[in-house]
């Protein structure tokens, strides 16, 4: 591992900007990676996702047509998947940059080391499942930013978050705090919590009974948002709701390994709210953005994601109905992104 | 000291008292011991009492006083009103009780009856000569001039007042019934609520039939124009229970609408043709037939960019049943060449041809329709739902047109689903509510009989009709 970050915000080509997805299977992960380009497109900001490798490169491009041409969820995942991006900033136009000047120039190219594991590893028996699960563990170990997952609709269901995070986090904890390398007893990672999934019924109609919707007067769709500032209430309304009841021990869990300054909480969706193409704004009466898959019978279709079911079930059970309007996808990446490269994230340094 | 009509006055007067769970006790002392008797209202208002003798003068050794401690302490129910009455001729151990029941009830009104008259013929006298405090009806049932549904109602007998001896004679039609015969039930009303009062069967030929009801006393209604009664041996639910949905009348007009959905898979879609083809084929529908049908095919909603959906066809309105059998083979030709209808999984437009239906009845009705509705899907929902199930485009609210459906008079509903009724969405139990029938196990002739459509085989009916105006 390497400890520290050189702060020149020129240097790119080799970086442990590494940042792991945490999340149940099916809480989304594949989908909000595949969704971080057209979040980046779509958003008509300075920034661009670039792959580092030709792997990567064939992952972003693959999962970008999936998404927004043939409009299918990524099938689940069935091994570590590691891909190198860039987020790239393009330089400024030149009639604001004379005011810029003067500021130290921000990072134009921020490496982003992404892990993408089968949500199953994230419970694998720590001794059973053998090279899996230490693969996963010396990658998350590895890394310094990552994104946790918190799927509310899977969690209503099977309730079983914390089942996913406990042990994984035991362990990581162990491995990196036994040798006291950080000082304070915490683990060195940021860490973004994302509520998923905010284009479901269900999420959406919570956040609005706890009166946490506002508006973006900036957003031509006007898409309901929940400001960041609000996401850890949504987070803690949604996990006390869970089915099996536990999931209230999920922020707790994270707050004993994590620093608190470096949490911070999105609520996300990968797909976003449907937009009627004629109206052309948000329709509060009709805004679900998925579809049932026409395979099958209705409601026969098996759960792809039923970590005790067959993997290899052929396709998903939806797809999605119009454009991928990517909320908050792109903004907890951009944050850890910064944060890596702000020098902050220099674990070594900041233990002190 | 008073006599027995001061005793019997106020024998009525605490018989009327009785409500609820009152009691009234009277204590007799009697020539051979003592006679308690115990009154109530049972559940039909009639009191009901019976008499104990609690002491024989001939088994008491000890005093008196001892034997009527226990006596009018086991006799005497907490709270309830006591009156005592001697009517002994006489004797030692008499007197010493009523002095002992004076001396313990002071304020007890205490009668004293001339030698030969008993408390038993009096209670039974003022108890047969109480006015009614009910109303009393008859069971009977009553058939929808157009669904021809059946439903129970009463035809009033004995208004609250009514004495005995009191009679009426009133006309109802007997169908045929099975062996055991054709129930008369009389049930007492007190508000809204109904007590069974009675229940006699008796074998009555089928047609119109002239019954007279007699009030005997309170709690017993005679009939006795009917037939000797035979024995009942089914309980009142089993009676309830073996009253068919409806009575069939064949005659008359009717209109059959069969809805049929033309998406799923292609073989789903051609057996919910072929079963439509079995109902139309046992549908009563010479060229004289009063019975009219529909075919209307609705598909799957398209979600789809750039996808435009097949609204709702109706294929046939209101024809005779060669035109909608005509009309039922082009459908199945068009399916057979273009397939089915494709978009939406796991909904159906279910709701446009519940508007679409809606809109073309005449209001006011006027004639028996049956919306027969042929598929699996659920209907979409209006907006956004937790079911998932994406809404409507014209936001049709199903919900709303099958209540508009149910409002229209003389339309019945019946169903025939893919799926088992227990497997089911729920919409479909009410798309059903007269008649749901499972796709792969459907008996034609039982559910077109179900529905008012067709003759069923003799149908026996327990109860006897009232002709409805
Ligand atoms: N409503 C909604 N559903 C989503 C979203 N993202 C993913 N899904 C659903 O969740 C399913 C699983 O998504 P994945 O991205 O494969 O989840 P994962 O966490 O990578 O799953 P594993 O690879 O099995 O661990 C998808 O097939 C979709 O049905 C979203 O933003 N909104
Ligand atoms: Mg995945």
């Amino acid at each position: 591992m390497t400890p520290a970050v050189q702060p020149d915000p020129g240097q790119s080509e080799r970086s442990d900007h590494s940042i792991a997805i945490w999340g149940a299977p099916g809480s989304g992960k594949t989908t909000f990676l595949a969704a971080l380009n057209i979040a980046l497109i779509l958003k008509k900001g300075p920034w661009r996702v670039i792959g580092a490798d030709g792997p990567s490169t064939d992952f972003l491009i693959e999962m970008t047509t999936a998404l927004s041409q043939y409009q299918r969820f990524p099938p689940a995942t069935g091994a570590l998947g590691h891909y190198r991006w860039f987020l790239s900033r393009r330089s400024e136009p030149p009639r604001r940059s004379w005011r810029r000047r003067r500021k130290p120039p921000r990072a134009w190219k921020i490496g982003l080391d992404v892990l993408d594991a089968p949500g199953g590893f994230f419970r694998a028996e720590r001794t059973g499942y053998g090279t899996d699960r230490e693969e996963l563990i010396d990658n998350l170990a590895a890394s310094r930013g990552i994104v946790f997952l918190f799927d509310p609709i899977r969690e209503s269901k099977d309730g079983d978050a914390f089942a996913y995070l406990h042990g994984v986090l035991a362990e990581l904890a162990g491995r990196m705090l036994a040798d006291d390398e950080f000082g304070d007893g915490m683990l060195p990672h940021y860490l973004a919590v994302c509520v998923t999934k905010f284009d479901e019924l269900r999420v959406l109609e919570t956040a609005e009974k706890l009166s946490l919707l506002t508006p973006d007067p900036d957003d031509p769709y006007r898409f309901p948002r929940v400001d960041d500032a609000d996401a850890e209430e949504l987070f803690e309304a949604l996990s006390a709701v869970s089915a099996g009841g536990n999931a209230d021990m999920v922020l707790p869990a994270l707050k004993q390994f994590f620093r608190p300054e470096r949490i911070k909480f999105f609520v996300t969706s990968s797909i976003g709210f449907y937009l009627d193409p004629l109206r052309g704004v948000f329709d509060p009466d009709d805004f679900q953005n998925l579809v049932p898959e026409a395979t099958g019978t209705a409601g026969g279709a098996q759960n792809p994601h039923d970590p005790h079911g067959p993997r290899a079930v052929s396709g998903n059970r939806f797809r999605i109905r119009g454009q991928a309007h990517p909320i908050n996808v792109m903004e907890p990446m951009l944050w850890l992104g910064q944060r890596l490269s702000s020098g902050d994230g220099d674990a070594g340094k900041a233990g002190g | 000291m008073t006599g027995s009509s001061r005793l019997r006055e106020t024998l009525a007067e605490a018989v009327a008292e009785l409500a609820g769970p009152r009691r009234l006790t009277v204590i007799e002392v009697a020539g051979e011991g003592v006679v308690a008797f115990d009154l109530h209202r049972d559940e039909a208002g009639t009191p009901r009492g019976r008499g104990r003798t609690v002491v024989h003068w001939a088994d008491q050794k000890s005093g008196a006083s001892s034997w009527a401690r226990q006596a009018v302490t086991d006799a005497v129910p907490d709270g309830s009103t006591l009156i005592v009455v001697d009517s002994s001729p006489g004797g030692r151990q008499a007197r010493e009780a009523m002095e002992w029941m004076r001396d313990v009830h002071p304020q007890v009104p205490a009668f004293v009856l001339a030698s030969g008259l008993r408390v038993k013929t009096l209670l039974r006298e003022v108890v047969a000569d109480e006015p009614l405090r009910r109303s009393y009806e008859l069971v009977v049932l009553k058939r929808h001039p157009v669904t021809a549904r059946l439903e129970f109602t009463c035809r009033p007998l004995f208004t609250v007042e009514a004495r005995r001896g009191d009679s009426l004679t009133f006309t109802v039609r007997c169908e045929p019934s099975d062996d055991r015969g054709t129930v008369f039930a009389v049930a007492a009303w007190q508000d809204r609520y109904p007590a069974l009062l009675s229940v006699q069967t008796a074998k009555v030929p089928p047609g119109p039939y002239e019954v007279t009801a007699e009030l005997e006393r309170p709690g017993r209604v005679r009939f006795p124009s009917l037939p000797e009664f035979t024995g009942n041996d089914r309980t009142w639910a089993e009676l309830v229970a073996s009253v068919p949905s409806r009575l069939a009348s064949p005659a008359g007009p009717a209109h059959l609408i069969c809805a049929v959905e033309i998406s799923g898979t292609g073989a789903q879609v051609r057996e919910r043709l072929r079963r439509i083809g079995q109902v139309i084929a046992v549908m009563p529908g010479g060229p004289e037939s009063p019975l009219r049908m529909s075919l209307i095919a609705y598909g799957a909603h398209s979600y789809q960019r750039g996808t435009a959906e097949e609204p709702v066809d109706v294929a046939a309105w209101h024809t005779s049943r060669v035109n909608t059998q005509y009309a039922l083979e082009r459908l199945e030709g068009r399916i057979g060449e273009r397939g089915v209808s494709q978009g939406y999984a796991g909904a159906a437009m279910l709701e446009d041809m519940l508007a679409e239906v809606a809109g073309r009845l005449p209001a006011g009705g006027g004639e028996r329709t049956v919306l027969l509705t042929v598929g699996e899907c659920p209907p979409h929902p209006p907006r956004a739902h937790r079911s998932e199930i994406l809404p409507c485009p014209r936001r049709i609210d199903w919900k709303q047109q099958v209540r508009r459906l149910e409002q229209h008079p003389g339309l019945t509903f019946g169903a025939i689903c893919d799926q088992p009724s227990e497997r089911a969405d729920p919409v479909w139990s009410r798309l059903g509510r007269s008649g749901l029938a499972h796709l792969d196990a459907v008996d034609v002739r039982k559910l077109g009989a179900g529905l008012g459509l067709t003759a069923s085989e003799a149908q026996p009916l327990p109860f006897p009709l009232i002709e409805v105006p």
